[in-house]
Order: structure tokens, then sequence, then C-alpha cells
């Protein structure tokens, strides 16, 4: 418990940290009064808007301030105001959450079903065809970037089978199934297939560990299953590396989300963020990246409250340290 | 691979022996081979690019019956790669392309290596309070996602670099190869933390530390030599993570625009794609082959020092 707060503390302030750093960071050498509300309103402002936006986000008070009226505003779901949209940041967010959603859930769920039965069967049957042929593929996988796959793959599918339409437009499920398939399953490979290679990878090598350790040669001696060794036994004990990635890999999805959507041309949050960030809109990038930020800390604190609940053996040996 | 963040080496119970020896020494190295061969090649092309008879400048125009088009010539015995969409030669323009791409890569991560490395045997040497402000700091490194970290560091540099003076030697490479060693930091100071604890405890610290040696003698004699194999096999690996970042930010309009970079082809050419594929394909397979070199590269380290993948 004591850990788990230590944790939660350091969390905490992490979060804080991290969106203070990118407020001063977007502001830094706005010097002049008047400066941030001209970026973020554009050349042609008249003195009258400057002067109303900048009392309606203080921006020409101290940095902290502003962080207090922000964080403020975070809390009961005002995000701020974006110029390049001219509307509320809240406003335009809200249809853009969901595009990202789909991405992320699709390609982590799509890699988890794909890499735990290969990589069991991997383990299981070590050094046969099988698992070279495996090993050899996740191995290439894991070192295509988001930048090579999505070309590669948008000219054999969308170019030359014609098997997606090019350009995303029904986006959502309930305003045609298959249009939302056809526009989201190339991004969503995308970011599967080197997400599942990574997972095969570190789940095969721990599951061969756990193959060679003394109890799964017991649960076999007592005629248990191979099927239930391999499933209930071994699995669980060999899911430790593989949590602990589901969490570090959420950061390395987003950043591909960033790709991919600029690439599929796909309006969600992350090609919201690229453009936010080369049109210098303040609001957007903080509001967004700090929902980003919340998002990474909360699953990787989750992720460290799971090792306990999976593994006995972390509670207590934690607990001495 | 998407840009990630090498996981922490976890407290593990489960550290159980590796896999036998044997079956190790019978993968062959044919990989590494492939990727040491790819590299050399590459840095060879790089280094003599301009004395090369095969490689023409990057700039130069191919004219096919006096005129210059678009996306004039496929893939051919005139143009080795076809040309693109102002009929420069893709195959030069991979080859100059790679020379910034590796520049970068190789500066960051030097960047990366010597920052990171130090915070990393400060947290894990000195424990305490300077462990608590370096977890947090390396928290706070990986709490953004990587790559919106770097859009952002780039952009605002660039408007940074105008306001104040004493800035103004930054160009694009630099605030590229400036954002990527920032990136680099915390997975380094990660690796080195816990190389650090595993080896502070050991008895031949314990040694030179109770013969009296201060803290600064006992991190550069004892600890640090031991640190060497794995920053190099996490370098090797991570450098393939840093050119493809590099490619990326480059694609969403944030690279080194001259010469010019892998990223950049790719998204100039990738709005033809129908009609010339050779101007983003080959970009694609030069950064490919290329990240993949460096892995298998690294993969063959971490055999050869026997270290746990998932410690990388």
């Amino acid at each position: 418990m004591r850990y788990f707060l230590q944790r939660l503390f350091q969390f905490v302030i992490v979060f804080f940290l991290v969106t203070f750093g990118v407020l001063v960071f977007m502001r830094i050498g706005l010097n002049k009064p008047g400066d941030p509300a001209r970026t973020m309103l554009g050349g042609t402002a008249t003195d009258e808007q400057i002067k109303a936006v900048t009392d309606r986000f203080h921006l020409n008070s101290n940095y902290l301030t502003q962080y207090w009226y922000w964080l403020r505003g975070m809390f009961t779901l005002d995000f701020g105001y974006s110029q390049t949209n001219n509307l509320d940041v809240t406003t335009y967010l809200k249809p853009r959450v969901l595009p990202t959603l789909f991405l992320g859930i699709y390609a982590t769920v799509g890699a988890l079903v794909i890499a735990v039965p290969v990589a069991v069967y991997q383990a299981y049957r070590r050094d046969s065809a099988f698992d070279k042929i495996g090993s050899f593929f996740s191995f290439a996988l894991v070192s295509i970037p988001a930048l090579v796959l999505a070309p590669l793959l948008s000219y054999l599918f969308i170019i030359r089978l014609q098997w997606f339409p090019r350009l995303a437009s029904k986006i959502y499920p309930w305003e045609s199934l298959s249009g939302h398939f056809k526009n989201f399953l190339l991004p969503s490979i995308v970011l599967m297939l080197p997400l599942a290679a990574v997972y095969v990878r570190l789940l095969r090598a721990d599951m061969v560990q756990t193959l060679q350790a003394d109890f799964v040669t017991l649960a076999s001696a007592k005629g248990v299953s191979p099927r239930r060794v391999l499933w209930s036994h071994a699995l669980r004990n060999s899911l430790f590396t593989l949590l602990t990635n589901v969490g570090v890999q959420l950061g390395g999805l987003v950043g591909g989300a960033l790709v991919v959507e600029q690439y599929f041309n796909i309006k969600g949050m992350g090609s919201l963020l690229v453009v936010g960030i080369l049109s210098s809109d303040l609001f957007t990038v903080q509001s967004v990246s700090a929902i980003l930020v919340a998002t990474v800390v909360t699953v990787n604190l989750l992720v460290d409250l799971s090792y306990a609940v999976i593994d006995p053996r972390i509670r207590h040996a934690r607990a001495l340290s | 691979m998407t840009l990630t963040i090498e996981s922490p080496p976890v407290a593990d119970p489960a550290s159980a022996p590796d896999t036998p020896a044997r079956t190790q020494r019978r993968r062959p190295r044919i990989g590494m081979w492939f990727g040491i061969t790819w590299l050399g090649g590459l840095v060879f092309c790089i280094v003599f690019a301009s004395v090369l008879p095969f490689i023409r400048l990057y700039d130069t125009k191919i004219r096919v019956g006096g005129k210059a088009g678009r996306y004039n010539l496929g893939p051919g015995w005139t143009a080795w790669l076809g040309t693109d969409s102002s009929s420069h030669d893709v195959f030069a323009r991979c080859i100059y392309g790679a020379r910034v791409t590796l520049t970068v890569g190789v500066l960051s991560t030097v960047i990366g290596l010597v920052v990171g490395g130090l915070l990393g045997i400060a947290s894990g040497y000195f424990q305490g309070w300077t462990d608590r402000v370096g977890s947090i700091i390396t928290d706070s490194l990986l709490a953004l996602p990587p790559l919106l970290l770097a859009l952002l560091l780039v952009y605002r540099m660039d408007d940074l670099k105008d306001v104040y003076s004493w800035l103004g030697w930054l160009d694009r490479q630099w605030e590229i190869t400036l954002t990527l060693g920032i990136l680099a930091i915390a997975p380094f100071a990660r690796i080195a933390r816990a190389q650090t604890i595993a080896l502070r405890d050991r008895e031949f610290v314990l040694a030179a530390r109770s013969l009296g040696a201060k803290s600064g003698r006992v991190i550069a004699r004892e600890i640090l030599p031991n640190l060497i194999p794995a920053m190099l096999t996490v370098a090797v690996t991570g450098l393939g993570i840093l050119v493809a970042a590099e490619g990326a930010l480059a694609f969403l309009g944030l690279g080194v625009e001259r010469p010019l970079t892998w990223g950049k082809m790719i998204s100039d050419g990738q709005r033809d794609l129908a009609r010339a594929w050779w101007a983003t394909i080959f970009p694609c397979l030069f950064l490919f082959l290329t990240v993949i070199s460096f892995n298998l590269i690294g993969d063959q380290l971490a055999r050869r020092f026997d270290i746990r993948e998932a410690a990388i």
C-alpha cells in the first residue's frame, strides 16, 4: 500500500510538472504584452480582439496564474479556445476523440489476439519450423516504422487491389458498419502489426522460461493435459513482461497514431495535435497533451497495480523493500 | 517500429536461468553480417557520394529527350530507382538523405547516452533523493508520447531562435538532433540506473569502497566499464528507433529541408503513389533496411553480452 501511494504521488507530480512544462514551453519567448494572444489569433487580429482574449485567459499574468486558470478550466471540461477553428476547444475536440480511440483499441486488441496464441505455440514447439518462421517475421515487423508500413500497405491494398477507399469518409460504426471497417482496417493494421510483433517476442521469451520451470514439469507429470498446462499454468506466469509493455507501448501507439492519422487522413486527436502545434494553437496543444499525459500516467499506474494482482510474489517482495 | 519506450527492467522474481547457451550459439549470424554490410555500404556511399561515378548529385535533373518532366523515368538503367516529381534521381536522393538521417541519429544517440547515462548512474549509485529526482525527470520525459514531445520541441525551437539571438546557431538539423537526444535520455537513464543498482553491491565495488576510494573514482573505475556492454547494445537498437523517429518528424513537416531526408521523400512522394510508386517505396525500403540493420546488430550484441530483451 505504501508503495502504491508513493507511485501515485510521483505520478501526480509528473502530471503537473509535464502539463506546466508544456504551458511554459508553448509561451516562452512571447515576451511582449499581447504576444500570446497575437500568436493565437494570427496577424490579422485587431487590438480589441487581442485585449479580449488576453483578458479572458489572463494571458498577461505570470505562468503560474495562467496555469491555475487553465487547470481549473480543465476540471470543468472547458479546454480553452482555439483561433484556427474559432471555437472552444471542447466543442471541436469531441468528434476527434472517438476515431483515435477506435484506432488504439483495434490495434491493441488485434495485436494481443494475434500475439498470444502465436507466442504460446512458438514457445511450446520451440525450434520448430513454425517457431523459426514466427521469430523471423516478428523480428522483421518490429523493425518496420509506421512511416514505412503505411505507404507499402496502401500501395498494395488501396491502389493496386483497390480493396479499400482512398479517403476516410464514414467514420462511425453506427453510420455504416462496413464503411467503418473499410476505413479503419488498414490504419489499424499499420499500428497493429509492429505491436503484435513486440508482444510475440516478449511473451515467447518469458513463456520459454516458464515452460522449463519445475511446476510445469510437475503438472505434466501429474497428468494435466498439455493444453491446460500451457494455457492456464504457464501462460499466467508468463504474462508479466507483456503486461508491463502494454502500458509502455501506449506512448508509442500515440506516436504511431500521429503518423497514421496524417497518412490516411483520419480526423482524430493525432492530426488535431499536429495541426495545433504547427499553428501555435496554445490551448489545443495544452489541453490535448494534458489528456494524453493523464492517460499514459493512469495506464502506467494501473499496470503497476495489476502486477500485485497477477503475482502475489510481487506484493510481498515490495512490501519488504 | 513505432517509436517505443524501452520497458523498465522490473524487479523480477521470475529471473529463472536463461535459455541454455547451446541454443543461443547455434543461431547463425547471417543477420548481423547483413546489417553490417548494409550499413557499411550505405556509409561508404555517403562518404564518397561526390566521387563515385554512379551517384548523381541530389539536385541534378535527368532530362529525357531534352525535357525534365514529373516522374519521367521509372526504375531502370538510366536512373536505377527512377526519378521523382522534379525528375531528380531517386537513388542519389536516397543516398544524400541517408547522410542527414545517420548524422542526426548518431549525434542524438551520443547526447542521450551521455546525459541519460550520467543521470542513471547518479540515480542508481547515490539512491535516496537523487534517485527520486532522477526518476521524476525520466518519468516526465516518458509521460508525453515521444513523437508529440519531439514535434513540440522542434517547432518551438524554430520560434525561439528568432526571439533569442544566442540561439541563432540552431538550424533544423541541430534542432532535430537536440530533440531526439532529449528523447533518448530517459531510456538510457533507466538502463544505466538498473545496471548500476545491480553493480553497486557487488564485491569488487565494495572492495574499492572499503579501500577508501571516493564515489567519483568508484563510478569511473568500477561501475562505468561494466556498463559499457548494456549501454552499447541499447545505443545500437536505439539508433534504429531514432532514425525512424526522424523520418516520422520529417513526414509530419518538421524535417531537415535541405538537402533532404527519407521522411521528406516519403511525404513528398505519397501523394502520387498511384502514378509513381518508386518515389515513395524506395525511400521506405532504405529506411526499413537501415532500421532492421541496427536491430539485427543490436540483437547480436544483446546475445553476445547476454542481456535479456526485457531489460532493453
